[in-house]
């Protein structure tokens, strides 16, 4: 065990200084002089440019560059915006809390929703199973983008008074916090919801077909016995793992869920520094979130070879 | 024989005789909503009843005989743009996917088939790549090379190239171990064949469906980027485009952006059904 978590743990961290490499290079790469974005105007004297370019590192090789970016990027200093001419960081820490706190929302209702349907479908079959399904197989094909502007359009339409667009920080007024967040976390449930009761659903059948759990019924335990403590608790376990998976969607998607509400979270952060060509900000957002992605995928696999003795080791 | 070998490699259920079942049904329903958007698509510029990027003074209409699904703000007719947007948003999805599927096969035979050092590189090399959010990492590629149809469709088929891979080489590493495989080997035959004839065929199905999947997921990025301001450019429409554009009135005429929404929902789900019927005909296990 301590050996294959040392190893994941190795096997992380080297993808993580790939990824950093690919996020540095991705950048640079980029048609067009960085100097001439660092300085905000195609119209610069020549002395300024060259200055820039020293100052920014520019005219050191590739790889000193990127080793020099990296080592400021451990120690936490990820640059300074071309826009705001502030430091990345703070700014980043502030939208990371928003987007966080939009996808922890957002992972409980997917959660509830999910898990609710997919254990009705399989304990009540009949005409809600086939609803449910029906349902789930249509909502996998709505992207959340799309959730998002019918349910502002719906407001639009049916509730002009209420105002559903920006947010509300936490610490200002903790309710009017959640309830800026609702909706954007709804609009990125409802997909995720889909994924997990599928897949609770067609756990709860697979485990109810299972010996033990007809001994518990043969032996006269009570049907909401059987359900929470067999059914529930053995068929859980894969669902979760399958919801942790899903951050790096959540991630990505809430990209346009945020756009669309105004949520100053990541995703409009990045939205921002693309149509500014904010490269540092987009190089630091870049970074974060597959360092994110990493980290996650790397503890689901641990937890779940700690959970599941037939894991590999 | 060859169902014998499929039932070993994909450890599935007893092969059905060929009958209208279930899955039948679906794999029917998802050929004729994907030959209905095909056929609409490749002749659009005939069945669109007006010109998409001819501007009227009647604008933000409702739904009328003249225009079914309305006007948009500068007057265009909804439903001819919808018809012409499906040609740009489907071409770079299909394009895309089609480059993913050669990348996918190359390097997931090559992994597979050859193994050790070669395919520990590969996977590697994938690994890091599926590190970033699909839509993060589409979305930084099409900013840096700019939103043109070639570049669009260049970054969706690197996106979506590695998982392409992953579902080719996990059927050839059992397939390869076979015997008909070391019988033509024993043969002589050269690597080349080998690979082409006695593993190729063995895996098309898992691949199949993949493939389909992959195009439902690919709709999605394909929109969302347009949405996001990073599709191809205008005036020529697109639905992700579309959706973004009409954002701003459609309080007035919902008819905007309930139309590219449907048309969204309508591509991503022929290609679902479609993957869901490929896998309970061909008796293809969870991809």
């Amino acid at each position: 065990m301590t050996r294959f978590v040392l190893g994941r743990l190795a096997w992380m961290l080297a993808i993580l200084l790939a990824v950093s490499f690919i996020a540095f290079a991705m950048m640079r790469a980029l048609p067009g002089d960085f100097a001439i974005a660092a300085a905000g105007s195609q119209s610069v004297a020549p002395e300024v440019l060259a200055a820039i370019r020293q100052d920014l590192g520019l005219d050191r090789p590739l790889l000193a560059q990127y080793w020099g970016w990296l080592g400021h990027a451990l120690l936490g200093d990820l640059g300074t915006s071309f826009v705001t001419r502030q430091p990345v960081r703070a700014e980043l820490f502030d939208r990371l809390a928003v987007t966080f706190q939009l996808t922890l929302l957002a992972a409980i209702i997917s959660m509830v929703m999910g898990v609710a349907t997919g254990l009705a479908a399989a304990r009540m079959r009949g005409a809600i199973d086939w609803i449910v399904r029906l349902y789930n197989g249509v909502m996998l094909a709505v992207p959340n983008y799309v959730v998002a502007t019918l349910i502002v359009l719906l407001f639009g339409l049916y509730f002009p008074q209420i105002s559903i667009f920006g947010y509300t920080p936490f610490l200002e007024d903790p309710l009017a916090n959640i309830g800026s967040l609702l909706l954007p976390a709804l609009a990125l449930a409802l997909a995720v919801s889909v994924t997990i009761s599928e897949n609770t659903r067609a756990a709860v059948l697979e485990v109810a077909n299972q010996d033990f759990v007809m001994v518990a019924r043969a032996k006269g335990l009570p049907p909401g016995r059987i359900l929470r403590d067999y059914l529930v608790r053995n068929a859980l376990t894969p669902v979760i793992t399958a919801t942790g998976l899903k951050i790096a969607a959540l991630l990505g998607g809430s990209i346009l869920v945020e756009t669309i509400f105004a949520i100053p979270g990541m995703g409009q952060y990045l939205f921002d520094s693309i149509n500014s060509r904010d490269y540092p900000v987009i190089q630091a957002i870049v970074l974060t979130a597959a360092a994110i992605v990493v980290v996650v995928n790397t503890m689901i696999d641990i937890a779940y070879a700690r959970v599941d003795a037939r894991v590999q080791l | 024989m060859q169902e014998e070998v499929q039932k070993q490699a994909f450890g599935s259920r007893a092969v059905k005789a060929p009958r209208i079942t279930q899955g039948g049904l679906l794999l029917g329903i998802g050929l004729a909503m994907l030959a209905a958007m095909l056929i609409v698509t490749i002749f659009a510029p005939f069945i669109a009843p007006f010109d998409p990027s001819a501007t009227s003074p009647d604008s933000l209409a409702g739904a009328s005989a003249r225009h079914w699904l309305g006007t948009d703000s500068i007057g265009r007719d909804v439903l001819s743009r919808l018809i012409v947007g499906g040609r740009t948003t489907l071409l770079i999805t299909i394009t895309a996917v089609l480059i993913a599927l050669v990348g996918g096969l190359v390097l997931g035979l090559l992994s597979g088939y050859l193994g050790g050092l070669v395919d520990d590189v590969i996977m590697r090399v994938l690994d890091v790549v599926f590190a970033f959010p699909v839509l993060l990492l589409a979305i930084a590629v099409v900013a840096a090379l700019g939103p043109t149809v070639p570049n669009l469709i260049l970054t969706i088929a690197i996106v979506y190239t590695p998982a392409m891979a992953r579902v080719v080489r996990a059927p050839v590493l059992s397939v390869k171990q076979w015997d008909h495989v070391e019988a033509a080997r024993s043969i002589g035959m050269s690597e080349f064949r080998l690979v082409l004839h006695h593993i190729l065929p063995l895996v098309v199905s898992p691949i199949l469906v993949a493939t389909s999947l992959t195009l439902s997921q690919t709709i999605f990025t394909v929109t969302a980027l347009s949405f996001l301001g990073l599709g191809p450019p205008p005036p020529d429409p697109n639905w992700g485009g579309m959706l973004s554009e009409a954002r701003q009135f459609m309080e007035l005429a919902p008819l905007t952006v309930i139309g590219p929404a449907a048309a969204i929902v309508f591509a991503t789900l022929t290609f679902i059904v479609l993957a869901n019927g490929l896998r309970d005909v061909l008796d293809v296990g969870s991809v």
